[in-house]
């Protein structure tokens, strides 16, 4: 690190930062340092509360009030960020670094219009003079982030944009001034799948042509496969490793590192290398040396005691493991599939026949009803899982709030083992409600969090079974054992609890009931990677203990392959695609389907060079019955007709059923998707394709 | 458009209080006690009196009509009769009303600088000395009864140092100027127990838009401290504070109703303690109603005020 | 994942009662001394005031402040520090009574018409939006004058005004809470065991508005002695020669010029009680945000 001046734009050095807690003060950073090139994208990714956002702010110079510097420099063109003055700093900030923060929603003042939040930086830092010349630039600028009709769009407040035109607006602000280092905070985290496509194609785009310098922090390894010339990896306030993307993928050194990639659920069979992270970051419980050392598999006695510190491993790779040398390269685990429907010949579990779901929103009594289902029919058979998929506000929640009783269905039917189930909980009998339970995505709001776990667990219990005394501690015992919970959990309370080990009491909770049928919410989706493939390990095994039949909804397709018989594709309340597991992610698919599969984030996939298909950024439409939902946002569209009529039912001859005005030949031909990893191109050439 | 929905739907639901309230009302004092003659006329009710009272009040009709028949009158300005004085109510409130309306001015002016300006020196010296100091004098006021508090001026300002009256009696002879030092001891009274609710309240939502993303955000796009705080805090902090002061314009009508006895302001509040010494029915009647009536209009401005002002009510 | 590898958490079930202290805010912790003294003056006020509740001719009528007579002497020749102190019992014990009654109407009226929810919810709601709407001050003295007669300046009567009073506005908020509450998805997952209304109330939505209540109780409580005084203060309280505060500043007001601590004294103990509740509710109130963060507070 030392030696002659350093061509490098960005360089941290010894960066050590302390937050004031509770309990005294909390290390959250500590001697990190690195650099970044004019014109270099450094990817900064580790689990949640690793310090990756914290470091990125010391780069805009920021510290809340209950932090405290402990060491370090920051140099952004030779000064040193950390010793500056407010003014001094002011001068710099939005100007030649740029912050684009994680959540554009908060991120964006309430009330001020959008378009002058923009002309304020410019008029901060001088580069527009008067109201109508900076809202000039503001309307050029926008345009060059994609935001449609500019200067019908500055004019509004930020709650009337959409997630993605949020950010765009942010990215905007953020370019306003031309800045020379732009830093990223998580910055699709809250948007769809489909969006945060969208957006990362833009950044890739403005990266291409601006040539600046970013950092880019977030939790997904995968997405910085796409964005990143280098990654850096961050555990418990430490660097652990530095590695240009490829060869951090290829040739992962840390165990941490190692980890993460292999946590990283695939969409592909056999492509899952080594094995997830287990455990949880305790921050409190750190050995003096390395970090890592509690979770980890190739740990020694030493590693405990002897500060790691980063050494380089190859040109321009970094690690912060003693042992690198001595561990061998990761070795490919092929992953069995999940099997294909099981006897298809029985009675289905649960069958849904045109089943239609209308809301009337609440608190407003000129509200027209809105429709969130319409006309679904499908069914799930016994011990099988059927995996429903689709964008937030596609009506996957519905479907299981209709299955469950929540919300009556307005027209068409729900079958339980060939009977008809009565719309309202109220009126279906004991034995029903009891075989047929939840599991909701935030394990926060669905454990009270007054009661303890052993109460939480007792309820059913007494509700279903009127058990009591021994047998009701012997079935809680009996559950958290299931679950992979000591004993001693039931004494707790559910804030007592990491994020995963309070998901694992609330599928406890459903499991205890002894259900047929186990409706999966977005479960995983609130938790971080690693106790994702912790909690999907789980469900996989109860699934076959427990002979349960599923419906599991997500949005993510490489949890879905992980785990589903069978899946449904939903868009806008409707069915778009229905078939076995391995027939949906083979050619031909759904238009809808195909961009979903091309927009999931997964590392060695978009290292590949696969391409995606850019969505037009049309305004969505009222869904009417007599066009395909899909009609609009559709890359394939086959012309007027999709505006028209529904589109047809097409077996696809492998199982899977396709609702397309396209051709089946035409589908497959479009199809880019392939189920088998490509030789890796160069990524060149897949941006080239995927500009717009 | 859905501006005016939405407006209109509060001004609906006001004016239905409203009318919830009036029914309360006059349920409260005229059908819950039973035999209104003897309760107002008390120990010297003779036969006769009573009878006569009885005709005077109507207590003979049916409830439901003599409610239909009030608030018929109350709805067109007819506020009945006084019957201690036999003077058309309308002609007593008159004055008395003017005298408050003047007086809630004058405090008000008084207290948008009370409630500002402390709480904007909190916020921005967030857990410093300043902060702890006004933190700890905001919660003694606060804790002041607003009749100690009063008590404490005049002893200050009248007794030890006599600058202002101790009675603060004017009429409509009065000269601007003694309208002036009668006002001033009640309007600060009032003016200080209103500000106090409203610097705690301000302070906090100060604090939490300062901690917030956007406020983060603007300054990271390098805006001074002062933008920052005027632009983009602010503002935002107000929109909260708009229903607090509100709840002062409620405090207000009973805050009067103490510190005009307290000063003997010929006020609103001091006739409503009048009538109900005098057991007044008709006069308690209208005064109650218009009390009600200012707080609901309060409440309204204020949702109507936060609509304007925050334009993500707007789509709600 | 085995057994093994399940993270090791500090197992604490539930803060102690020394911990609980070691962590209070000090604004609590001066509030609790402050409301100890006046809960001493209450008990023990009998053996501890120099003279009687109304011993007349303890000093020279209208004297100021001295040694024997810290607040004076009224008119009648009684020490008003005495009065003072004999009041304490009376002013704690109508002010809790009434805001307790309060608070426990209005949480059972709030949450039952928040979880219930459609028409029944939106008349309580109606209702209690309208005797909001009459400034507490104006309903106090208009529920007095309904009373009549018989009641006039009885204990009881102050005691179901302060709760007349609190009712609705603790309704209200026990109402938002229960809503807030009725939303997540615990009680979601009790309503899918088919569990009646009731139950759900009393294991989900009580434990989980308790903090709030509380909160509530201690904020209302804190005004409870300047509504008590308010009323004495303007005649429609207490009666005279009941030593409360209120009631006695109203009585001394005529000689403010002379003896202005007459007026001033009750006033001021008054004031410290208030000052000792709000302290205390202050921090009561940072202390279960802290502990409980999930709810709010």
């Amino acid at each position: 690190m030392s030696g002659p001046p350093a061509p490098n734009f960005v360089e941290v050095r010894d960066l050590s930062l302390a937050y004031l807690h509770e309990d005294g003060w909390l290390q959250v950073l500590s001697g990190v340092s690195f650099s970044i090139a004019p014109g270099e994208v450094l990817g900064l990714v580790g689990e949640s509360g690793c310090g990756k956002s914290t470091l990125a702010y010391q780069l805009l110079g920021y510290r809340p009030p209950t932090a405290k510097l402990l060491s370090g420099q920051v140099r952004l063109g030779g000064a040193d960020l950390l010793a500056m003055s407010r003014a001094e700093l002011d001068r710099r900030r939005g100007n030649r670094v740029a912050l684009i923060p994680q959540n554009p929603a908060s991120a964006l003042s309430p009330g001020m219009r959008v378009g002058r939040q923009v002309a304020e930086v410019l008029t901060a830092h001088r580069r527009a003079v008067g109201r109508s010349a900076a809202m000039a630039q503001v309307v050029q600028l926008f345009e060059a982030v994609g935001l449609p009709d500019p200067p019908r769009i500055l004019r509004r407040y930020p709650h009337e944009l959409s997630g993605g035109q949020q950010q765009r607006v942010a990215i905007a602000m953020a370019l306003a001034c031309g800045p020379d280092l732009l830093v990223l905070d998580e910055p699709t985290t809250g948007l769809d799948v489909t969006t945060q496509q969208q957006i990362i194609a833009l950044l890739t785009e403005l990266r291409r042509r601006k040539r600046m310098a970013m950092l880019y922090v977030t939790h997904d390894l995968g997405l910085l496969a796409q964005i990143a010339d280098r990654v850096g990896v961050m555990y418990a306030g430490q660097m652990v490793e530095v590695a240009p993307t490829r060869v951090l993928f290829l040739q992962p050194r840390h165990p941490y590192t190692r980890g993460l990639i292999a946590s990283i659920p695939q969409l592909r069979p056999g492509e899952r290398v080594g094995k997830p992270l287990r455990g949880l970051l305790q921050r409190d419980e750190l050995p003096p040396g390395c970090p890592f050392q509690p979770r980890c598999d190739f740990a020694e006695a030493a590693c405990a005691a002897e500060l790691q510190v980063l050494e380089e491993a190859a040109p321009g790779h970094e690690v912060a493991c003693r042992r690198w040398r001595a561990l061998a390269s990761p070795v490919a685990i092929p992953l069995p599939i999940a099997g294909e429907a099981v006897q298809a010949a029985q009675m289905p579990l649960l069958a849904l026949e045109g089943l239609a779901v209308t809301y009337v929103s609440a608190g407003s009594m000129f509200a027209k009803p809105v429709s969130a289902v319409r006309d679904l029919t499908l069914a799930i058979e016994r011990g099988e899982t059927l995996a429903l998929v689709g964008e937030s506000g596609s009506g996957k929640s519905t479907v299981a709030r209709a299955i469950s009783g929540l919300l009556a269905p307005s027209s068409g039917q729900i079958l339980f083992k060939g009977e008809r189930l009565a719309g309202r909980l109220r009126q279906r009998p004991r034995a029903l409600r009891r075989t047929i339970q939840y599991v909701f995505q935030n394990p926060d709001a669905s454990l009270n969090p007054r009661m303890r776990v052993g109460a939480i667990l007792a309820r059913p219990l007494e509700v279903f079974f009127e058990a009591r005394g021994a047998d009701l501690r012997g079935r809680i015992d009996g559950a958290l054992q299931d679950v992979r919970l000591d004993e001693s959990y039931a004494q707790r309370f559910p804030d007592q609890l990491s994020g995963g080990e309070r998901q694992r009491v609330a599928i406890a909770r459903a499991v205890i009931a002894e259900p047929e049928l186990l409706l999966c919410d977005e479960v995983l989706s609130a938790l971080d990677v690693s106790v994702q493939a912790n909690i999907l390990d789980l469900l996989k095994r109860l699934r076959a203990e427990h002979h349960l039949s599923m419906l599991f909804i997500s949005h993510d397709l490489a949890v879905v392959r992980e785990v589903a018989d069978r899946i449904a594709v939903l868009f806008r309340g409707e069915l778009c695609q229905i078939g076995p597991a391995r027939a949906v992610f083979q050619a031909p698919m759904h238009p809808y389907t195909h961009a979903l599969l091309m927009a999931a984030p997964s590392g060695p996939a978009a290292l590949a060079g696969l391409v995606r298909a850019p969505e037009p950024a049309a305004a969505p439409k009222a869904p009417s019955d007599a066009a395909c939902p899909y009609a609009g946002r559709c890359a394939w569209q086959a012309g007027e007709i999709c505006e028209r009529e529904p589109p047809p039912w097409l077996d696809a001859g492998n199982g899977s059923h396709i609702r397309c005005h396209l051709s089946l030949a035409e589908l497959e031909a479009r199809a880019l998707w392939r189920a088998e990893p490509q030789p890796a191109g160069p990524p060149a050439a897949a941006e080239e394709r995927a500009a717009p | 458009m859905t501006l005016i929905r939405l407006i209109g739907g509060r001004v609906l639901i006001s004016l239905l209080t409203l009318l919830i309230v009036s029914a309360l009302i006059f349920w409260i004092l005229e059908v819950l006690p039973g035999d209104v003659a003897s309760r107002i006329l008390g120990r010297d009710a003779t036969p006769e009196t009573l009878a006569l009272l009885r005709a005077q009040l109507h207590l003979e009709d049916p409830a439901l009509t003599r409610y239909l028949r009030w608030l018929g009158g109350m709805a067109t300005g007819d506020f009945g009769t006084a019957l201690t004085s036999s003077r058309p109510i309308v002609t007593i409130l008159e004055p008395r009303i003017f005298n408050t309306v003047l007086l809630a001015g004058y405090a008000f002016l008084l207290y948008l600088p009370l409630a500002l300006i402390p709480a904007l020196i909190q916020a921005v010296r967030r857990d410093r000395p300043a902060d702890h100091a006004l933190s700890a004098v905001t919660l003694v006021l606060l804790s002041m009864p607003d009749f100690l508090i009063a008590t404490l001026l005049l002893v200050t300002f009248v007794v030890a140092v006599p600058l202002l009256p101790a009675i603060s009696l004017v009429d409509q002879s009065s000269t601007a100027l003694e309208y002036f030092r009668a006002m001033t001891l009640p309007a600060v009274t009032l003016a200080i127990v209103m500000a106090v609710y409203a610097v705690r309240m301000l302070r906090d939502n100060l604090i939490e838009v300062l901690g917030s993303d956007y406020v983060r955000m603007a300054e990271l796009k390098g805006l001074s401290r002062r933008k920052v705080l005027l632009r983009h805090a602010l503002p935002n902090a107000l929109v909260p504070t708009l229903n607090v002061t509100a709840l002062n314009l409620a405090y207000l009508i009973g805050g009067v109703v103490v510190v005009e006895k307290v000063f003997s302001y010929p006020g609103f509040g001091s006739l409503l303690v009048d009538s109900l010494q005098l057991r007044d029915l008709p006069l308690i009647e209208a005064t109650v109603l218009i009390a009600a009536a200012v707080y609901i209009a309060a409440n309204l401005l204020a949702d109507i005020g936060a609509i304007l002002l925050n334009p993500r009510l707007r789509a709600a | 994942m085995t057994l093994s590898a399940a993270p090791r958490l500090v197992r604490a079930p539930l803060p102690s009662w020394r911990r609980l202290i070691r962590r209070s805010p000090l604004s609590l912790r001066i509030g609790a001394v402050i409301l100890a003294l006046h809960a001493m003056l209450a008990v023990l006020g009998p053996w501890l005031a120099p003279y009687g509740i109304s011993q007349m001719g303890t000093g020279i009528p209208l004297s100021g402040m001295s040694w024997a007579h810290p607040f004076g002497v009224d008119q009648l020749g009684r020490d008003i520090f005495s009065r003072v102190i004999h009041g304490s019992h009376i002013v704690l014990l109508l002010s809790l009574t009434g805001t307790g009654l309060g608070v426990i109407i209005g949480s059972v009226i709030g949450l039952l018409s928040g979880y219930v929810g459609g028409w029944i919810d939106n008349i309580v709601q109606r209702l209690l939006e309208a005797i909001i709407s009459i400034p507490f001050l104006v309903l106090a003295l208009l529920a007095i004058a309904a009373a009549g007669p018989q009641l006039a300046g009885s204990p009881t009567l102050v005691i179901l005004v302060v709760a007349l009073v609190y009712a609705p506005r603790v309704a209200r908020m026990a109402r938002a809470a229960a809503i807030e509450i009725a939303t997540r998805d615990f009680v979601t997952v009790a309503r899918l065991r088919g569990e009646r209304a009731w139950s759900v109330m009393r294991r989900e939505i009580l434990p989980n508005a308790s903090s709030v209540l509380l909160v509530e109780f201690a904020l209302r409580a804190g005004y409870a002695p300047v509504l008590i005084g308010s009323l004495g203060f303007l005649g429609f309280g207490m009666r005279p020669p009941t030593p409360e505060w209120g009631l006695m500043m109203a009585e001394n007001r005529a000689l403010i010029i002379i003896t202005p601590i007459t007026v001033i004294g009750p006033g001021l103990a008054l004031a410290s009680l208030v000052v000792g509740l709000n302290l205390f509710t202050d921090g009561l109130a940072r202390l279960i945000g802290r502990t409980a963060p999930r709810n709010p507070a």
